[in-house]
Order: structure tokens, then C-alpha cells, then sequence
């Protein structure tokens, strides 16, 4: 599986499809569609699909794993009725949200309050064409796909403030403020931690960044980088203790307020995206993406799939991580949140950046080893 | 912006991690563990802790004495009604604080005497046990089925023929005896009171009571007869039950509860 990739597979998938169409189709019909422009179309548009599929039902089945993990923590079982041990009850609650009627209050600003949350979702899915799933996952080489990753990932207040806004009431609106507020504050220490990393492997492609990890996981020697990046993106995924914008005991529901059915779900759904996003930035930039250090038996990483299957395994490990600390902590107060974002995580950012900018000029650590490849 | 208005925060520990970040994760990581291969929940519907295999088996996993913790089996439940021993008395139905009991005609009464049996609306019911413990037969005892949700505010209604059916379930049944008058108890009569008016005899269950002719006095000058039927009620004790029906419907309180000197 080394060197086929998913765009080949698309590839492959359309050129089947299209001449095996073409063949038993009369000459004009045959001419157009063996059109090697219009192959490529549809390849890049099967690529789309499966990489559209892949994360929808990894979202969902997210879901899935976070609401069973919570019954355990809260001694109960989580959903287990519908499908095996409760698998299907996402998609049957998706189902739901699906078949209902969107209100929309009458005051409401109709655009912002449509292109809102399709924003909000659409940024949010946006940034799987981007990561690096596996060897092979990525659709292209880009230079600066950290960057551009992180970039995408930060729309997010944006649309949230306005689909707040347009909602014309005062608890969405607080909500929207709340989450403006919120990202804007840790926006700052997350990119500061990613710099910490990016000066270690001195690169912004997260390729590169992973690759240079095979046995040097990143958690160890940035471990400060590491505690900001995920106390950050904490905040960023407006997860529990963090998840001030829809407080429902102070604000009904936070900036979803007055959105029901699939434009509720969209909300929900991007949510979770963006948390399987955070997590799988977490595997990509700290805890070696999809490679095993190199000691360990190499039956451990040839079967096919290898790759997907430690990543996905990786990520949700760190996804539970965030269900544990769900569980466990309560919502802090608003002033506490922007007290720790300002006064505490910002400076600790820079002194990982400082720690990591030692690392690189020390280049060995007693415990950690040598690092490879060092510096840019 | 928020916090440019707001007054300072009070000096807390709030931020301290050992206590607020670290202890919580720690306590919520053991109950994980605890419940990882099975939590405790029991998934009702599915699951009964009055089911006692099922009941044994929670006991033994979670290394408790076997039996706790089920339904005891002095539930006050849905009523079980056993129509062959009822007698028609009616104390259920005026013991009851909500009347929720209705006295329905069931077959295998005769035409004179019609055998009337108890109908309860559980929509009304309180569980106070107090017709059990009025019944005089022990035919209405109340069981350990607890389940009573219906779609339709009808069916709470339980016709006699129903609970008959929760009778011959033979669950645990709870006769709920809290006080009785005993056997060496009677029913009096105040003579001088008696109208004579039959009332007594006519709704006695057992039909236990008759009423006798009494001579008519032969008034003296001057004297005015009470206007009255000149008999009076017998009863027999050897068919009385001791319901107390004829004390109820006495229209002049003369009938009593005492004992034979």
C-alpha cells in the first residue's frame, strides 16, 4: 500500500467507470465520455466524496464513542439500542433532525441566518482535504498545510457570530460574543505552541512534521507545547469546561439557540467535526501521526491499512482524553477562561517556544534522545 | 470585553490544579475503571430486579447477600381480586379515601341479589391499602406489579374480571390486615331506634340478617305509637361476616358494634 494513494484509487474508479460506460455507449456519446478532462473531474470528485464520507461517518461514529464513553464515566451504558450496542443511534437521530421543519423567527436576518451555519459546516469539513490521514491521504503536496489548517480551523467564530447575530435574540447573541471572545483568546497560545513544534521540525508541512517523528514523538520534549495545544483547542472546540458559548444553564443553548432541525444538526455536526479535527491534530503534530517508532515488530505495520488504522486509533485515544476531562471538570466562569487564556496559557506558549528553541540548538536531551534531522 | 467592567474576581483557590483539575479527572478515571465491563444501571425494561435469577445474578457480581434490593413483597401494588370468594359486601367501597371504587354487576349473582364486585381506577388510586384491609374475605389483596402505563386513560380502569386475572397470576400477595373486628364482635341492635324500615336486611351480603315480626302494643289511653314497621332484624352470627354493611346503611344509627353479654 506504499505508494497507491487515494486520489489513484479515485483515478482508477473513474477511468472503470467512464470507459467501461463509453464502451458499450454509440460514437458521439463514446467520444465525450473517454475524455481524459473529464475523467480527471470525476476523479476529483469521487476523491471529494470518499474524502466527504470518510469524515462524516468518522463524525458520526464519534458521537457515537463519546456518548458511550460518558455513560461509563457516569456508570450507566450510553446509547444501545438501536443497531449493535447502539452504532446506528447517530444516524437515526441524523435522521430525525433531517425529516424536521427549520423555523426561522420572523425577525431573523433570513441570509446570515442560512449561510451561517452552511459556512460553519462547510469551513469545518473543508480542513479534511487538507490533513494527512495516512501516507497516500493527502490530496496534494502543500507546503504550508499546517498553516493553512489552522487558518481554516480559525474561520469558525466568525460564522458562529454571525449566525448569532442574524438570530435576532439576546442569548444567541451573548453566545456569539462569548465565542468570539473565547477563540480570539486562544487562538493566540494555540499558533504559539504550533510554532514550538514548527521550529523543532522546521517545516509547515505536516507530512514532513509526521514523517520526522517515526521515533521521536513530539509529546515528550514539548510536552508544555503540548498541554497548551490541547487545553486550547479545548477551548476552540467549545468543549466542556470550556464550553461557555452554549451554556445552557445561563444561555438556553448558546448561539444555536433558535436553530432546529438540519440547520441544528449542521451545528452539532460541524461541532464534532471540529473535535475530530483537534484530535487528529493533536496525533498529527505530537504523538507521531500514522507511523510506529521503528522497534517495534514490523507485522505490527505492514497488513494493509496499517497506516489509517494507528491514526484513527491515535486519535481516538486523544478523543477520549477529551471525553475524560468532559466527565470530570466543571464550566469555568467567564473571566476565569479569559484569565487562563491571557495570563496563564500565553505565557507558557512562549516558554515552550524558548524550550523548543533550546532543543534545536542542544539538539540531545538525557531522556529523550537525539532529535533527527533537526533544525530547517 | 467581558471582563473589562466586571468587578475583580475574588481571591479563591479556584485555580489551583492539584484540587480543581487533578482530583476530579482521578475521581472520574475510577468510576471508568468501575464500570467498564458492566455499569451498574439496570436496563429496566430489559433487566428486573424482581426477577429473581436476574436479581441473584447483580447480587453475586457485585459480591452482596443474595435478595436485597428487590420489589418486598408487601408492595402495595395493582389489587388482585378473587370474584369466587367475593361476597359483594361492599367495604372496599366505602373504605376507600379516593373513591376510586365502583361496585360493577359480575355474572353468577341472582336476579334478588345481584354479585357486585370492585372496579378500580388507578388514575384515582392512592395504593393506601385500606380496602384490603376492610375486605372481610381476603378476596382483595394487594399484589406486587407496579407497571400500570397505558396509552389511554381508559384502560386505567380495572374491571373486577381483570384483576381477577392479576388473582390468578398468583403473584406475592400483600392482605393488608391492620385492625379487625374479631369474631367475639356483633352487631346490636338498639330496639327503642328501630324503624324497622329493612334496610339492613336488603343490602346484608350474606343475607344473614331477617326481620321478625314484633307484637304491636295495644297503646294506652292517651299514648301515641311511634309510626314505624312493627319488626325488627335477627341476625345470625354464624353467617355474619362482620362487614358492617347494615351498620352503614341504617337510616336511624341504631345498629352497633359490641359484644354479646
Amino acid at each position: 500500500m506504499s505508494n497507491v494513494t487515494l486520489f489513484d484509487v479515485a483515478n482508477g474508479l473513474a477511468t472503470l467507470l467512464l470507459t467501461g460506460l463509453g464502451s458499450i455507449l454509440p460514437q458521439p456519446l463514446h467520444g465525450w465520455l473517454i475524455n481524459p478532462n473529464l475523467i480527471f473531474a470525476l476523479a476529483a470528485t469521487l476523491f471529494g466524496a470518499i474524502l466527504l464520507g470518510a469524515s462524516m461517518i468518522n463524525t458520526i461514529m464519534l458521537i457515537w464513542f463519546e456518548r458511550k464513553m460518558l455513560g461509563r464515566f457516569m456508570d450507566r451504558r450510553g446509547a444501545m439500542h438501536v443497531g449493535y450496542a447502539g452504532l446506528l443511534q447517530n444516524f437515526a437521530d441524523g435522521l430525525k433532525l433531517f425529516r424536521k421543519h427549520t423555523l426561522r423567527p420572523r425577525e431573523a436576518d433570513s441570509l446570515g441566518f442560512y449561510a451561517g451555519p452552511t459556512a460553519y459546516m462547510v469551513t469545518s469539513v473543508l480542513i479534511f482535504g487538507i490533513l494527512p490521514i495516512s501516507t497516500g491521504w493527502s490530496s496534494g503536496v502543500l507546503p504550508l498545510s499546517l498553516l493553512l489548517a489552522l487558518a481554516i480551523f480559525s474561520f469558525a467564530p466568525l460564522f458562529i457570530f454571525i449566525s448569532a447575530w442574524s438570530s435576532n435574540n439576546k442569548y444567541s447573541l451573548l453566545g456569539g460574543m462569548r465565542s468570539a471572545a473565547q477563540m480570539i483568546a486562544y487562538e493566540v497560545p494555540i499558533l504559539l505552541a504550533v510554532v514550538a513544534v514548527i521550529l523543532v521540525s522546521g517545516s509547515f508541512d505536516l507530512t514532513t512534521i509526521v514523517n520526522l517523528q517515526q521515533n521521536y514523538w513530539f509529546w515528550g520534549p514539548l510536552f508544555l507545547a503540548l498541554l497548551v495545544f490541547v487545553v486550547g483547542m479545548l477551548a476552540e472546540m467549545e468543549r466542556i469546561p470550556f464550553d461557555l458559548p452554549e451554556a445552557e444553564a445561563e444561555l438556553v443553548e448558546g448561539w444555536n439557540t433558535e436553530y432546529g432541525g438540519m440547520l441544528f444538526a449542521f451545528f452539532m455536526l460541524a461541532d464534532y467535526v471540529r473535535a475530530l479535527v483537534g484530535s487528529i491534530l493533536v496525533v498529527l503534530l505530537f504523538l507521531g501521526g500514522w507511523t510506529l517508532p521503528s522497534y517495534v515488530p514490523s507485522a505490527l505495520t505492514s497488513f494493509p491499512l496499517a497506516g489509517i488504522f494507528w491514526f484513527m486509533l491515535k486519535t481516538y485515544i486523544v478523543f477520549g482524553v477529551f471525553v475524560w476531562i468532559r466527565a470530570s471538570l466543571p464550566r469555568v466562569r467567564t473571566d476565569q477562561l479569559l484569565k487562563v487564556g491571557w495570563m496563564r496559557m500565553i505565557p507558557l506558549s512562549l516558554l515552550s517556544v524558548v524550550l523548543a528553541a533550546m532543543l534545536v540548538l542542544v539538539r540531545c536531551l538525557p531522556v529523550f534522545g537525539c532529535v533527527p534531522g533537526l533544525g530547517g | 470585553m467581558a471582563t473589562a467592567e466586571a468587578a475583580p474576581p475574588p481571591k479563591s483557590s479556584g485555580e489551583n490544579p492539584i484540587l480543581y483539575v487533578a482530583k476530579p479527572l482521578a475521581t472520574a478515571a475510577r468510576q471508568f475503571m468501575k464500570s467498564l465491563i458492566r455499569p451498574s444501571t439496570i436496563v429496566y425494561p430489559f433487566e428486573r430486579l424482581e426477577d429473581p435469577a436476574f436479581r441473584d445474578k447483580v447480587a453475586v457480581a457485585a459480591g452482596k447477600p443474595i435478595g436485597v434490593g428487590h420489589v418486598w413483597d408487601n408492595y402495595r401494588g395493582v389489587h388482585a381480586l378473587n370474584i369466587a370468594t367475593c361476597i359483594s359486601c361492599n367495604l372496599c367501597a366505602f373504605s376507600c379515601p379516593d373513591l376510586c371504587i365502583d361496585m360493577v354487576t359480575v355474572p353468577g349473582g341472582d336476579p334478588k341479589h345481584p354479585k357486585k364486585c370492585p372496579q378500580i381506577d388507578y388514575g384515582k388510586c392512592s395504593y393506601c391499602g385500606f380496602c384490603s384491609d376492610a375486605c372481610p374475605e381476603g378476596c382483595l389483596t394487594m399484589t406486587t406489579k407496579y407497571e400500570l402505563a397505558t396509552p389511554k386513560r381508559s384502560e386505567m380502569v380495572y374491571s373486577p374480571q381483570k384483576m381477577n386475572e392479576i388473582f390468578e397470576r398468583k403473584l406475592p400477595m400483600n392482605p393488608i390486615r391492620v385492625e379487625r373486628p374479631s369474631n367475639e364482635d356483633a352487631i346490636l341492635l338498639d330496639v327503642p331506634l328501630c324503624i324497622g324500615c329493612n334496610a339492613c336486611a336488603r343490602d346484608c351480603p350474606t343475607q344473614c340478617i331477617t326481620m321478625l315480626d314484633i307484637p304491636k302494643p295495644t297503646p294506652k289511653p292517651g299514648e301515641k305509637l311511634p309510626k314505624r314497621i312493627w319488626k325488627e332484624p335477627v341476625i345470625n352470627d354464624s353467617d355474619c361476616v362482620r362487614c358492617g354493611t347494615c351498620i352503614s346503611v341504617c337510616p336511624k344509627e341504631c345498629l352497633f358494634w359490641g359484644t354479646h353479654t
